[in-house]
């Protein structure tokens, strides 16, 4: 689905990360952990396309295209979703607009017809359920006096609605509660699929209880440094992130 | 006409003859400079005449079932108006000559506003017609007033009057429109009286064609617990300025004054507004916006003055501005005056362009570029559309705002 080779970045001047090697199969699910700072949102930001990252080493390459010489409306198009770590609230643009516009600009880029209005709140609502957001939701501005955890809800209904290829999930599970936890858990674990891969970016190995991950990487001073099973994530949980920095400066 | 009545134009006149128009050495005036007026009008710019004959009918607002007073190129057209029965509506021309006396009182020329302002005195002495409207105590006008002020270029001088008795309600359109390619001035003074309990939902669109330009005065007086809103749009025109007064006179008063400039080319718009807390108990909110595109310019001036004695006012006051050019520019200034301690009022001012955040958030969700900076510009401005009540006229402004920014391609598509 998509791989990522020898992958330099930087911001501002500052070199971030430092060649990332990832490679991730069609179904895969993945989780980058890592220590504050280590680079794990701008990995996030430079696969969606956000401005401001320099590449200045290495390629993206995703179902066998450029990836970073796509727009991020292109990659939206083609299946690349970002929920992002800190929903922006934009108060006067409909939820559901937003969506429908979105939907129907991916399906004129695949030649397909665009679905009306009725069809389209139909697929709404159903999407709505399983993240159990309210249909009062639908009709207001995108995330617009919205909670931490309805934010959070919202992205995944919206990941629900778009049905990406490769969705990356940047730090989805903070500020959740248990019970939001549990729901937003639910909404992704139902959205797994074998032709969706997901990238789960986060802090908390609790996340990695409700969605068991495939592969489980370490991504710390910009570069990934450990790779392993979900053990790895209980293994971090327990002995910190300082080991697997020593083991890999061996 | 009555003698007082002249005598109150003829010193309206030397008024103006004495002050002439206001220049940028005038703080009021220091952003909007109206000398080209006059170059571009001539010397007697004051009367300068519309040469062609203008269509009122395509200025109607679609879907808007409402009473009609129609009014070209200064001149009342009895023809295309259509007056309601329980409502007294009458021309100030009709006026002038058969109730000279109520006229000063309708239309507030008792007012010293035009001893001191140039614009006022020329409007006061030379105003050849508008609309006086008098609803009468306990009355609820069924259908809203439209009043439809159409030119074809030159100079006309309006003037108009709403008097609204106690316990009574109305909603009128105060729609300033033209579809030609002449110079011209148009200058508008509105003056609304409230009486106990009155109500009233104001909207002032100020439509009018490219080479126009337009001075335009809304005094507002209020009494106990009444309650105006106005609803104040500035979209056409060369050089635009509005100067809007209220007087929250006793308590329980509340004004919310809701606007929204969109420019674009080299258009001028100016919007003064002041807020005179004069008695206790009384509420004011102000939310006016801008949209600026091209090398446009916008003025804005909120004043607000709270008396000694008005204690418990609750007042706020917001301005956004959106500048979507490089080139288009702002002034904006909140002037607070309070002369008490028993008073809550706030008040902000934000100048900014399109957020870049928000547009990636769009852009990620499968939105183009253009597409998203349209749903956002769209979105800034629509704020203050959305307070309006009527949405045959809101869909009105909506479309004219948002046909003279590029971009905006698919506006009933986002209207949904």
């Amino acid at each position: 689905m998509i791989k990522i080779e020898n992958l330099h970045v930087s911001v501002a001047g500052k070199t971030i990360l430092k060649g990332i090697n990832l490679e991730i199969g069609e179904g895969e699910v993945h989780a980058i952990m890592g220590p504050n700072g280590s680079g794990k949102s701008t990995l996030s930001n430079v696969i969606a396309g956000r401005d401001g990252y320099e590449v200045t080493q290495g390629s993206i390459t995703y179902k066998g295209r450029d990836l970073l010489a796509m727009a991020p409306e292109e990659r939206a198009w083609e299946g690349v979703f970002l929920a992002f770590q800190y929903p922006v609230e934009i108060p006067g643009v409909n939820n559901t607009y937003l969506l429908k516009a979105g939907v129907n600009a991916a399906r004129r880029h695949r030649g397909e017809q665009e679905l009306d209005a009725m069809d389209f709140m139909q697929l709404v609502r159903e999407k709505a359920k399983l993240v159990e957001l309210d249909q009062s939701f639908l009709s207001r501005g995108v995330n617009e006096g919205f909670s931490g955890g309805e934010k959070k809800r919202n992205e995944i209904f919206q990941m629900a609605v778009l049905e990406p290829s490769l969705a990356l999930l940047d730090e989805t599970d903070s500020g959740l509660d248990i019970d939001a936890l549990r729901i937003v858990a639910k909404g992704v674990n139902t959205l797994r699929a074998a032709n969706r891969s997901i990238i789960m970016i986060t802090h908390y190995q609790r996340l990695l209880d409700y969605i068991q991950p495939d592969v489980v990487h370490v991504l710390a001073d910009g570069k990934i440094l450990k790779t392993g099973d979900k053990n790895l994530a209980l293994e971090l949980e327990e002995r910190g992130y300082d080991w697997v920095r020593e083991e890999a400066a061996a | 006409m009555s003698a007082s009545l002249q005598h109150i134009r003829d010193e309206a006149w030397q008024a103006f003859e004495a002050r002439g128009l206001p220049t940028t050495r005038d703080e009021d005036w220091k952003y909007t400079d109206i000398s080209r007026i006059q170059a571009l009008l001539g010397d007697q710019w004051w009367q300068s005449a519309a040469t062609e004959p203008c269509d009122a009918a395509s200025f109607v607002i679609a879907k808007l079932d409402a009473y009609r007073v129609v009014i070209v190129n200064g001149h009342f057209d009895a023809q295309a108006s259509d007056l309601p029965a329980s409502v007294s509506v009458k021309s100030l021309a009709a006026m002038i000559q058969d109730e000279p006396e109520q006229v000063s009182e309708l239309i507030t020329y008792r007012d010293d506003a035009f001893l001191s302002n140039g614009i006022v005195a020329a409007n006061s002495a030379l105003a050849s017609d508008g609309a006086c409207i008098c609803v009468p105590d306990n009355t609820r006008l069924d259908k809203p007033i439209h009043i439809l002020n159409v030119n074809s270029g030159g100079t006309t001088h309006l003037r108009t009057g709403i008097h609204i008795g106690k316990q009574a309600q109305a909603e009128i359109i105060e729609h300033f429109a033209g579809n030609h390619n002449n110079s011209g001035l148009t200058t508008a003074v509105t003056a609304i009286r409230l009486l106990e309990g009155a109500r009233i939902e104001h909207y002032r669109l100020q439509m009018e064609a490219p080479k126009q330009c337009h001075l335009g005065r809304v005094e507002i007086t209020q009494q106990r617990d009444s309650s105006c809103t106005l609803h104040a749009t500035e979209i056409g025109g060369m050089i635009s300025r509005a100067d809007v007064v209220v007087r929250l006179q006793q308590a329980g008063a509340s004004c919310t004054l809701n606007g929204l400039f969109v420019a674009a080319n080299r258009q001028h718009i100016d919007h003064h507004t002041r807020i005179d807390h004069n008695a206790p108990h009384c509420t004011s909110r102000e939310n006016y916006r801008a949209v600026l595109d091209g090398r446009s310019h916008g003025v804005f001036n909120g004043k607000i003055v709270v008396a000694e004695g008005a204690i418990k006012t609750d007042s706020a006051q917001n301005n956004a501005n959106l500048l979507l050019s490089q080139h288009a520019e702002i002034d904006t200034k909140p002037e607070l005056e309070i002369y008490n301690d028993d008073v809550k009022c706030a008040h902000g001012v934000t100048v900014g362009q399109l957020d870049q955040n928000q547009l990636f958030y769009l852009k990620s969700r499968g939105l183009s570029d253009d597409e998203a900076r349209q749903m956002l510009t769209f979105a800034f401005a629509d704020e203050v559309l959305a307070k309006m009540s009527n949405q045959a006229v809101r869909r009105y402004v909506e479309h004219a705002a948002f046909a003279k920014l590029p971009n905006i391609s698919d506006l009933e598509g986002m209207l949904g």
